[in-house]
This record gives structure tokens, sequence and C-alpha cells, in this order.
């Protein structure tokens, strides 16, 4: 762990080419499918994602993101075909849209259920916890309820808490659709900061093109005509993205090129 | 701090107040005889006079009815949780936890009697009976609507049925069982009283219930509405009791207390 | 269900005092509208009322008298006190408490000349008085009655547990070392039917011994309306004597109103209370009273604690 400094709403930085840490897990999916209600949500899916790739799921509402990414954590099991994670698969971590935090349980108590979960003792688990939550900037906020904390607040517990078990599958659905733009952004660059940290296979279900754009390095698009990928766009922007990158050129040919597929032909509903 | 206490109290004390003067007012204008309506300052001499018999009845019913809400409150979350276990469990028994509900309490007493003889032992049983449901169909409903988020968040560390039984699944319905037990907390005052009737060993005055009724056959109506009041009190003070326990437990993160 | 109903009614009965009753008294052309409201459903112990309706007594007196059938612990002495009821059937020894309370109310016709209430027990246990049947075991009374402070003070009751009586002899039946108050010609007869020999010891036996089955009325209607009051005793005695002779005609329209009590039951029944109905009396003086008696339940009443000062003059009427 390389707890970075506490930091406050400020733009992260991190030196370029400096990806240590825990790295990540390769995810195979061969022939992947799903049914829900009847429905072939996913069929005939097959998806690479290399160790330590962050990877944006983007479409429009029912086109099995969420299914996609719940098949990746282990959720629920497919109908057809198989996943193989290399690596421990079990270094996984989720991020829910909602915090999901348990209301009855101060922060330091939330941050450190999956340690709890485990097995390990209380004292080294709110150590932990507390360097975590230093890190994401709340460190004020240890003793709070969820109650008393706001929504990107409650989001940044959520990561804390989603990287107490240094996992090297991080699994996010929406987890900033509910917040407002400025928060949105700040989060963004902290989860690219964490990212950058700690290297592992990032899997991002997004419905923003432009958030799609700013944090991965690939995104796929998913339709839910064929319940299969129908684009899978290398987005090659340098790193690390910041403020600058959000007005550059380059930024902006990306989102329209996804803009375009998805108003075109290609992945309409 | 003060303002707050004042807020919550002196408007019930005062409407409370203002009955009661337009009670006694009434009562002594009309000329409705004490014995069959008793104005509200006899009744409160009424609790004087008979303080030594009330306060005998009412804690003996306090007793039976503690008791009988302890095993609500134990048995009645238990069983929830059995219930919620499984679908089929619950299926299957869940209509049993209605018949509690449902039951006319006064034809089953006298069955009470015969197998549980007299005494407080059914006293208890009784007051049981009548206020175990709505623990259960609180406590059930809520350990059944844990937020399904949550809880795949729990599969995915890998926690055990028990572990997420006791670390999730209890504490978020904790809620819903403290809506349950405020409905059963006068619910078991009743029952104590409804048991009194029919298996109190009252020798030596028994609980507020037979108190009721000695003072009916006697002619003591100022008695029986001082023995009704204080009934009523119990009931209040168990709700009071209740309310606390929430306040306490769920102060700090539960909308519902934190507005109190 | 019935306390409550009680105390409801208690509440409710405030409001009716304002409506009163008003009536005229009979005219040669027109019957009197009343009603006697009984305190429990109908069996032998009202047999006489039923029998002077089937008469026609009532009427031939110029009365329509409405016998309303009522249930555990009817409020009757409220019911009549607050003219709800022109008449009503009760104990002398709830008047006395009435009437201490500051109800007005006077007895005019006491059916039971000899209280027919007593303690029962299991004939098994071999007892020979009443006293050794508070040696042990359990007593079932309905809390309340005067008599459980007269057993107390007489007998001493710290060996028994004693416990509420309900219209139900279940308990009674399943515990050979019960004893339950009684009314002699009604639980004994079902613990009989039901296999268990019972024995009775009777209260008038120890000295307790009210009048009962008493119709009561206000003063106020005695003193307003009093050839009213004489021309219902005298149906009434009619009645009695009746029912006395044959039981049976009131006794068929008594079981259509009350079937879940058998027909030979209340044939039974009413010959075991035919000696306490008679008394001494004949069929000219059926029903009175004498201050002798109410002088003695009187002061028995104040000696219990149960009423403050006696007044036994005026709680009844010979009309």
């Amino acid at each position: 762990m390389h707890p970075s400094a506490s930091v406050g709403l400020e733009p992260l930085r991190q030196p370029p080419g400096t990806v240590q840490g825990t790295g990540g897990v390769a995810v195979s999916l061969l022939g992947l499918g799903r049914d829900l209600a009847r429905t072939r949500v996913l069929d005939d899916l097959d998806l690479h994602i290399p160790a330590g790739q962050f990877l944006a799921l983007l479409g429009p509402s029912g086109c099995g993101k969420t299914t996609l990414l719940r098949l990746i954590a282990g959720l629920d099991g497919p109908d057809r075909g198989a996943i193989n994670l290399d690596g421990d698969g079990r270094a996984k971590a989720y991020v829910f849209q909602d915090a999901c935090l348990l209301p009855w349980r101060r922060v330091l108590d939330n941050v450190a259920l999956p340690l709890e979960l485990s097995g390990v003792p209380k004292a080294k688990r709110h150590a932990i916890a507390r360097q975590l939550i230093a890190t994401v900037g709340l460190g004020e906020a240890v003793d709070r309820f969820p109650d008393e904390l706001s929504g990107g607040m409650k989001m940044r517990v959520s990561l804390a808490r989603a990287l107490i078990t240094q996992p090297r599958l991080l699994l996010l659905d929406e987890p900033f659709a509910a917040l407002d733009e400025f928060t949105r952004q700040y989060l963004d660059d902290h989860l690219q900061a964490l990212f950058l940290e700690h290297g592992m296979t990032v899997v991002f279900v997004t419905h923003s093109i432009a958030e799609a754009v700013f944090l991965a390095d690939r995104v796929i698009m998913l339709t839910p005509r064929t319940g299969g990928i129908v684009l899978d766009h290398w987005v090659d922007l340098p790193r690390p993205r910041d403020r600058g990158t959000r007005v550059s050129a380059a930024y902006l040919a990306h989102i329209q090129r996804l803009a375009e597929a998805l108003t075109s032909g290609v992945v309409a509903a | 701090m003060i303002g707050s206490v004042l807020a919550a109290w002196l408007p019930p004390l005062l409407s409370f107040a203002g009955l009661t003067l337009a009670l006694e007012i009434g009562l002594w204008l009309s000329d409705i005889p004490s014995y069959l309506m008793p104005r509200p300052s006899e009744v409160f001499i009424a609790l004087h006079v008979h303080g030594a018999d009330l306060t005998r009845g009412i804690l003996r019913t306090t007793l039976a009815a503690s008791a009988g809400l302890s095993a609500s409150a134990i048995l009645g979350v238990v069983a929830a949780i059995a219930l919620s276990s499984n679908d089929w469990m619950r299926r299957a028994f869940y209509p049993y936890a209605v018949f509690f509900q449902t039951v006319p309490i006064i034809a089953i007493a006298p069955l009470l009697v015969i197998w549980f003889g007299y005494g407080l032992k059914t006293i208890i049983a009784v007051s049981f009976i009548v206020s175990v449901f709505p623990i259960v169909a609180n406590t059930l409903s809520g350990l059944l609507s844990t937020d399904p988020a949550l809880r795949d968040l729990f599969r995915l560390h890998q926690a055990g049925t028990l572990t997420t039984l006791v670390k999730l699944r209890i504490p978020a319905a904790l809620p819903q069982f403290l809506t349950g037990l405020r409905i059963a907390s006068g619910l078991a005052v009743i029952g104590a009283i409804v048991g009194e009737f029919v298996a109190d060993d009252y020798k030596d005055g028994g609980g507020i219930g037979t108190v009721v009724m000695v003072s009916i056959k006697e002619f003591k109506i100022d008695k029986v509405f001082a023995a009704v009041l204080m009934a009523s009190l119990l009931g209040l003070v168990f709700f009071a009791l209740v309310n606390l326990i929430g306040r306490f437990t769920m102060r700090r993160w539960h909308i519902a207390e934190t507005r109190e | 269900m019935s306390i409550l109903h009680q105390i409801l009614g208690l509440l409710c009965l405030s409001p009716l005092l304002l409506t009163g009753c008003s009536s005229e008294d009979a005219s040669p052309l027109a019957l009197h509208k009343t009603a006697l409201q009984l305190n429990w459903v109908p069996e032998p112990e009202f047999g006489g009322y039923y029998a002077a309706s089937e008469l026609g007594a009532f009427m031939a007196e110029g009365l329509a008298v409405e016998i309303r059938p009522g249930g555990a612990q009817s409020p009757v002495e409220q019911m009549v006190a607050a003219g709800q009821v022109e008449f009503g059937i009760t104990s002398a020894d709830s008047l006395l408490m009435a009437r201490d309370r500051g109800a007005d109310l006077v007895a005019i016709y006491a059916a039971y000349q000899t209280f027919p209430e007593g303690i029962m027990v299991h004939a098994s246990r071999g007892l020979e008085s009443m006293a050794e049947v508070f040696q042990g075991g359990t007593l079932g009374v309905i809390p309340g009655s005067p008599f459980l402070k007269l057993l107390e003070r007489d007998y001493g009751l710290d060996k028994m547990k004693v416990v509420p009586h309900d219209n139900n002899i279940a308990p009674f039946l399943q515990d050979p070392k019960m004893a339950q108050q009684c009314f002699i010609s009604s639980e004994p007869i079902v613990a009989r039917h039901a296999g268990v020999d019972p024995q009775v010891f009777m209260l008038k036996d120890i000295g307790f011994n009210p009048y009962t089955g008493l119709i009561i009325t206000r003063r106020q209607t005695l003193e307003q309306h009093p050839a009213r009051v004489s021309a219902l005793v005298r149906a009434v005695r009619q009645g009695w004597r009746a029912y006395l002779a044959d039981p049976d005609p009131a006794n068929r329209v008594m079981h259509a109103l009350n079937p879940t009590m058998a027909a030979a039951t209340f044939a039974e029944a009413a010959i075991i209370q035919k000696p306490l109905i008679q008394g001494q009396l004949d069929d000219a003086t059926l029903g009175t009273m004498t201050l002798e008696r109410w002088r003695t339940l009187a002061e028995q009443l104040e000696d219990l604690g149960l009423i403050e000062r006696a007044e036994p003059e005026g709680a009844f009427v010979n009309p």
C-alpha cells in the first residue's frame, strides 16, 4: 500500500509512468450468454480484458452492462459460456450505483467491513481503514454515520471500502451517476489516481460518453438488439489525464466518434 | 433543550387539562349521578383513597404485561428469523402466526386455563398471544426487505448465511422490529388484563383488571374509572419506553427517530 | 368482552338520562308499555314472568310487558336508575350497594325467598361442612361477590387459590380439588350430566341469605305510578303461582329463546328451585319481603365494609 498524502478537493497528480501496487487480473469471457425475463440480454459474447486495463462499458439502458458486470463479479451465473479470471479471483471489489453503506455503522466500520468479513482482527482492520479513509480525504469524518455525509462523501467511503482488500479487479456500476458534475469530475480524477497507483483491472459501467473517454483505456459498447458487443474502441489519450485533457481536441474527437456510433444504426436500441 | 421538552409535553398536557375541566363542569352542571358517570375530581379522589389497591393491582398487571411483551419480543424475532430463512418455511408456517392475531382471545382464554391453570403463567400466556403477531409480521417484513445491493456486497465478500443474518439482515430490520414492538406494547397490556378476567389468582387483590371487575360489582364506579385510567397509563408508559429504546438505538442513523 | 361492554355501557348511559322515558298511566283502553330487564338468559329462575306473559296476566292488569333477556353482568341497576328500563331483576346485596352509592332504587317483589347460591365441590372429596371446603385447593368466585368477603372473614382463605368464576364448569370438572360458586338449580345439574357428582354447601346455611330474583324500580316510579307497580306485582305473583304449579308451558317458551339449555334441564331446574321460591309463603303473599331479612343483610354488608350506611327500611316495599 502506498497511501498518498491527505487530500482535499484538489486535482490529484501522479508522476507519469509510476504504475505500481497490486496489479490486476486478466478477465476472459467466452461465448457468454445470459437470459433474464425471457430476453437474451447477453448472447455469444467474447471479450478479453488484459490485466491492468481500464475498461468502460457503455450503452443505453437495458443493453446488459450491469448484467455483464454482475457476471464478472460472480454475483450472477451465466446461462451459456464461461468466465475466466487469471489470477486471484477473490480479490474483487464492487462499487454500486448507490454508495450502499450500512447506515447503523460509522464510516470506520463501513470501510473496514470487507476485512471484517474475512476475519481480520479489529485493531488491524481499523488501522488499515483509517489509512484508506485518509487517502480519500475523509479523515475527519471517520466517526460519522452515513446519514451525516453528503452524496459525494458517501461515494468516497464506498470507494475506500472497495479498495481495502487491495482488489486486483475493481468493478464499478455507474458509481457517480447520482452526483453533481463538479463532484463527479473530482471523483473521476480520484479514481484515475487510484488506478494509476495500484494498477488493478477496472471495469467501469457508465452511460456518460465523456466520462468513459476520460477514464478508460478502452470503451466497449453493448446493444440490446444482439446481446453482444458492437463497438470496441481504444482511447489512446496519454495519462495522467486532467483538466487540460477535458478540453483537448483529441478528447473531443473520441467523444464525437462514440456519439456518432451511439446515434447511428449500429447501436440503435 | 428545555424548549424542545416543553414543545413536546405542553400541547398534550394542555389538551388533557382542558378536556378534564370541560368534563368536570359539564357533569357538575348536569344531573348525572356519580354512580353512572363520576366527575374527574371524584376519579382523582378515588385514585387517592384507593391508592393501595390500585397500586398493588397495576404492579401485578405490569409484571404480567412486561413478561408477555418480552416473550413476544424474543419469540417473535426468533419466529421471524425462522420464517425469513426460506420460502417454504414461510408459506408453511406464516398462517400459524396470523392465527395468533385472529383467534378470539376471549374464546380460547378458558382453554388456556385448562392447559396452564390459574395464575400468572396463564395471564402472561394471554398477554403473549395477543401481542406477538405484530412483532412477527413487522420483523419479518424488515428481514425480507434488506437492500439487495447490500446483500450482494456481503455475498461478494463471501459472507456466510449466519454472518449475513447477524451483521446485515438483523440490524437492517431493527426499525421494523421497533414498529412491531410499539404496536405490541399496548396489546400486551390489554392481553394481561383480559388474562386477569379469566385466570387471576386474586386473593390479595389481583391485577388491575380484577380491580375493575370487583369495583363494578361493588358499585364503586369512581374506582372503576380510576382503575381504567391507571391501565391506560400503563399502556402509555410501555409505548413511551419503546419509543425511548428506538430513540436510543437508532438516533444516529435512522431518519424516523432523528425527527422525533 | 362483558366487562368492556359494561364500561362502555356506563359511558353511553349519560346521554340517555337526557331522554329519559316518558310514559302515561295505563288507561282502560291503552296498555302501558313497559319492560322488565332480566340479569341472565331465560332460565327457570325467571319462569314466573314468562308464565305471567303466557297467561295474559300482564295484559289483564293493563300492562304490555317486554321481557328482555340479559347476559353475564348486565348492569341492571344502572339501566333502571338511568331510566332506560322501568323494571329490572337483581339481588338484594347488589341493591343495597347501589343504594349506598346514591341510586334510589326500590325492591317490589322477591322471587327467591331463599338464596339459591352455594359452593359446589366434588362429592368424591367426602366433605362434611362448608368449613372443610377451605382447607385447600382452588375457589372459583365471581370477583367482587359480597359473600367472598364473608367467607374470608369467617373461614380464612389463605390456604386457597381464589380465581375468577366464569360460566364454564370445565375447570371444575378437570380439578377434583376445585370448589366454585354455583346457582343450585344450574351448575350442579350440568356437572352431574357431565359425570361429576357435585355436593353443594348452601350459603344460606352459613347465614348469608339475601333475597334474590328481586324486581326493582326507581322510587320515582313507585311514587308517581303506584297503581302500575301494584298491577305489575299482582300479575307477577299470578305468573309465579302458575309456574310453580306447572312449569312446562313457560319452560317451552324459554327453551325456544335459550336453546343451549336442554328441555330436560329446564324441568329439572324448575323442580329444584321450587322450595326456594315458595318458602313459607302462601299464594297470596308469594314474593313479599320482611324488614328483618333486609336488616340482617344490611348489617352483614356494613360489617364487611361493603356499604357505609345501611337504610334497609327504604330498600323495599310490598305493594
